[in-house]
């Protein structure tokens, strides 16, 4: 932790950057946090409720943060797939961010959580990490802790579950967790991906998806931002998070995931070289869906 | 739009049949919008389209919906009636009630009910249609030529003949390409390069082409009308312009033992050559895997060997400059004409998965040769000066045994296609050998005689009737060398008996495949080629020799295999459509085309790398101190196909269609 701060004060007492973009302590467990004073780098913390994706932070989205010149952001192994993400659709130049890596020994369930990482509040996504030493990072910090708990993943034996359910019975499942949507768009504005600059879901001529709270539209919704992250999706398990309603968001982008390294041969990377199948053509892709 | 015209066809039976086309108008007709609607036997015919342009004046309509077939068959045809009528041609929609209802059901009221609701949709998403109006694209009149064997020399003729200047890339030292090796051609044996060298020559002075020989295509870009090509040109070790091909260079060289590319292999050559005396342009190429300076500067050797060539040459056009160079060309229209390659069969194609025929011998057994061998054999320009003999001991042949379909017609080996020629120049081979050898044998083997051609069968005919070729048909299995001769086991599936015959040669008619390397030009050039790598035509019959790329036409064997007639047919053909082309200095073209808007547009370039045209771009957008703003992607429309893949990949629609933006495509769903 102390290395964390004391990277982020040198970084802004030398100008490197303008902006730490990190985690503190709030009342309500860890939250993200922005430094721009030297002084203020002692807040900062990096231990096992760093839940969130601070990448979300470098979209071109969020304009706001681009006042700060260079900006340098504490990112885990797995939120560097989602900076590679954006240097992948060219939504953000390298040069202007500095990567602080945290080596990472899994994380909790939710920024609320307390204590040591047992094999039941370990987040999903951190079962079977690969990435705990974060790749392409400017700095890396911390020592590699011990291996995570292993347990057997509760996220793919619940796909598995709804997979052995018939048509009708898992669209009835859908339909009713996809029932509690009050359409906040939480999942969206959390996503590290999203960075279109006018969302298909606020598009007015022709109203593609319409944006009142019903099944249909619920569905509609879901549904496109399943697709739109195809291939993309990084796993960060944000949107799962953001969810007031507590939809099971994650599930649909893990399945989606499953599918697209089926059909592709793609799994989400920390390399921006690695072309994602959205753009990408290979003669051996499968083509079974027009035949 | 507020007034519009349905005008329902019968189309003859085709639509009446099923479909109540006068139900369909008067129920088009109480749509909101529609302000006119009839129906007619046939609204293609002339008085069928005249009823359009009278509704449009009369009812002052200003939108057209024809329900009648797909308008794949028709669209065009309603759309100049449109425009003739006075209104904006792609305010014109067709409802496809044909192929997409009359001619798949059979219950008339259910198809009927469908029929209103296909127009019902069409006249929704019409109501959304703005008016277009057509591209126009400058057109650089200048053709490139690829290859510069018979098709590309006839092509880039007729084109520089025509008026326009072309620009003839061919890889090899000189030009000529198959046609310049062969002895006499079929069915009239006249001699090839009597013929072909008047052309080759032709194509050196002409005023209009530019010939870049020893030269290969690295990179195309652009579209059609305005293509820029940058060659390759390949070092040759000296300067051209000096050159005065007196040959003294060649005279001196002391590598005189290498294999001629030219003689099949069968005569030798220096390594610093002119492929053939008639070459055309008669300067020579050094060969940098024979030349020992050549090689001594390429290690960066301090002292260099040899030199002779240097010595003699008394033009100091002998450089030994490596460097390939670069050149770049403007054109706007490119005939691809590289040809073919015969079918090593004596070794394994394992990247092709074809396996060659080994027990053939071939490459082993020196009296073994193929077809093109034994053209170098029998012309008066070849290795032997024309006298036959065989590889071997230099021997006249006096039975030779000729064996057709080596490789083509075994889908089991992997070429499961017709090399086309095969049957008509081994029939040339056996009379070439009769006039040469009167009491020789010549005996082919065939599975059967493929002479479609005028004057092909005659020929055939004649070469077994007058020149006594014996036809066996049958298939041999295997050649072996017994003594001085070649033991050929074959079977004669006319008699059912086994033969065996000793030959003093076996001439091969191995298989015609593409070029190496086709495959990277054709994706250089964004033309499709077949798994034979053989360049796809736009349309097998009506399309013969147009790609699917605009603007890039194929000519000759690099599209399937062919002979002289036809491919100097194909390139004729290809040249004339490239004038056609060249007729206007701009081209028009149908306003179909993807476009970006730029406000929402998040750069992520999606429709860039979806774009199978590349006519998607990056676009900055600046203020006005000139700060980069944002990269926006943008597309040329000169490029554009209007396929719609990047309007369906755009994850923040900001791509539209033109003539199939989202607007009309909801509003066209929404109807139903």
């Amino acid at each position: 932790m102390r290395d964390l701060q004391d990277l982020a004060a040198k970084l802004l007492t030398e100008k490197t950057v303008g902006l730490v973009i990190g985690w503190e302590a709030g009342p309500r467990g860890a939250r993200p946090s922005f430094v721009t004073d030297p002084k203020d780098a002692g807040k900062l913390i990096s231990d096992n409720r760093c839940v969130h994706n601070l990448a979300a932070y470098l979209s071109p989205r969020r304009p706001h943060l681009r006042g700060f010149g260079r900006i340098a952001v504490a990112v885990k192994g797995c939120d560097v797939r989602a900076v590679a993400g954006l240097l992948r659709e060219t939504q953000l130049r390298r040069e202007d961010v500095v990567l602080i890596g945290i080596r990472c020994g899994g994380v909790h369930d939710t920024p609320t959580g307390v204590g040591p990482l047992t094999a039941d509040n370990l987040a999903d996504r951190c079962v079977g990490c690969e990435v705990r030493d974060p790749a392409r990072c400017d700095h890396v910090l911390g020592e590699l802790p011990p291996s995570l708990p292993s347990r057997g993943g509760r996220r793919a034996a619940r796909i598995a579950e709804l997979e052995a359910l018939d048509h009708a019975a898992r669209f009835a499942f859908w339909r009713e967790e996809l029932s509690r949507c009050v359409r906040c768009n939480a999942c969206r504005q959390v996503c590290p991906l999203c960075v279109c600059e006018r969302c298909l879901a606020d598009k007015t001529d022709p109203p593609w998806i319409e944006s009142s709270p019903h099944p249909r539209a619920n569905l509609a919704w879901h549904a496109t931002r399943a697709l739109h992250l195809a291939g993309r999706c990084v796993d960060c398990g944000e949107c799962e998070r953001a969810c007031p309603a507590g939809i099971p968001l994650n599930l649909i982008g893990r399945k989606v995931a499953a599918v697209v390294e089926r059909r592709f041969g793609y799994r989400t990377t920390d390399d921006p070289q690695v072309p994602a199948p959205i753009g990408a053509w290979k003669p051996e892709d499968g083509q079974e869906f027009i035949r | 739009m507020s007034r519009i015209g349905v005008f329902v066809c019968h189309c003859g039976e085709n639509l009446g049949r099923t479909v109540d086309a006068a139900e369909v108008a008067r129920a088009s007709g109480t749509l909101p919008g529609v302000a006119h609607a009839i129906d007619y036997k046939y609204m293609c015919s002339d008085p069928g389209q005249a009823l359009i342009k009278q509704a449009v004046a009369e009812k002052k309509l200003d939108g057209v919906v024809v329900a009648a077939c797909s308008p794949h068959m028709h669209e065009k045809t309603f759309r100049r009636a449109t425009a003739g009528a006075g209104v904006n041609p792609f305010l014109c929609e067709m409802a496809n009630i044909r192929e997409h209802c009359s001619w798949i059901h059979e219950n008339r009221p259910a198809a009927t009910a469908k029929a209103i609701d296909i127009t019902r949709s069409i006249v929704e998403k019409l109501k959304r249609n703005a008016p277009l109006e057509p591209i126009r694209i400058p057109v650089e009149r200048r053709a490139l030529v690829i290859g510069g064997g018979i098709a590309g020399i006839q092509a880039a003729l007729d084109i520089a003949d025509g008026g326009r200047e072309v620009v003839l890339v061919e890889k090899g030292p000189s030009i000529g390409g198959h046609m310049s090796q062969l002895s006499e051609t079929f069915p009239t044996l006249d001699c090839s390069q009597c013929i072909l060298t008047p052309r080759m020559v032709e194509v050196y002075q002409h005023p209009r082409i530019k010939l870049l020989a020893y030269s290969e295509v690295e990179a195309v870009e652009g579209y059609i009308g305005n293509f820029t090509v940058k060659i390759r040109r390949k070092a040759r070790g000296l300067d051209e312009t000096k050159c005065n091909g007196c040959g003294q260079c060649q005279a001196s060289c002391p590598q005189k033992k290498i294999p001629s590319e030219f003689d099949a292999g069968l005569g030798k050559r220096s390594a610093i050559y002119v492929p053939f005396p008639q070459a055309v342009p008669n300067i020579p190429v050094i060969d940098a895997r024979h030349c020992a300076r050549w090689k001594g500067i390429v290690k960066g050797l301090k002292k260099l060997a040899c030199g002779k060539c240097l010595e003699v040459c008394g033009r100091g056009a002998i450089t030994f400059d490596l460097e390939d160079k670069f050149v770049t060309e403007k054109v706007g229209a490119v005939v691809v004409a590289t040809g073919f390659q015969l079918y090593e069969i004596g070794r394994d194609h394992e990247a092709d998965g074809l396996k060659g025929y080994g027990e053939y011998g071939y490459g082993k057994i020196p009296d073994v040769i193929d077809g093109l061998q034994f053209e170098r054999l029998a012309s008066a320009s070849g290795p032997t000066a024309g006298k036959l003999q065989r590889p071997s001991d230099g021997k006249e042949p006096r039975t030779i045994v000729f064996l057709q379909c080596v490789g083509s017609r075994d889908p089991a080996k992997g070429i499961e296609y017709c090399s086309k020629i095969c049957c008509m120049y081994v029939a040339k081979h056996t009379m070439l050998y009769r006039h040469k050898v009167h009491d020789g044998r010549a005996v082919v083997f065939y599975m059967d005689v493929r002479a479609g051609g005028k004057g092909y069968e005659e020929f055939v005919r004649r070469a077994i009737e007058e020149d006594g070729a014996e036809y066996i048909r049958g298939r041999v299995s295997r050649l072996e060398r017994d003594g001085d001769v070649v033991r050929v086991q074959g079977f004669d599936t006319l008699s059912g008996e086994p033969v065996t015959i000793d030959a003093d040669l076996v001439v091969l008619a191995t298989a015609m495949r593409s070029q190496p390397g086709i495959e990277t030009l054709a994706q250089k050039l964004s033309v499709s080629y077949d798994r034979h790598g053989f360049i796809n035509e736009a349309h097998p019959k009506l399309r013969p020799v147009e790609t699917n790329t605009a603007g890039i036409f194929v000519a000759g064997a690099c599209q399937a295999p062919r002979d002289i007639p036809d491919s100097v047919a194909m390139a004729s053909a290809a040249a004339s459509k490239v004038l056609g082309l060249f007729s206007n200095a701009e081209l028009e073209r149908e306003p179909i085309v993807a476009r970006v808007d730029e406000a929402t547009c998040a750069g992520c370039f999606h429709c860039l790398r979806v774009c199978a045209y590349g006519a998607v771009e990056r676009k900055e957008i600046r203020d006005k101190k000139g700060n980069l703003i944002k990269v926006v992607a943008s597309v040329n429309r000169g490029v554009c196909q209007g396929c719609g893949t990047c309007q369906a990949t755009c994850p923040g629609k900001s791509v539209e269609l033109e003539g199939f933006t989202d607007p009309q495509i909801y509003a066209a769903i929404n109807a139903f």
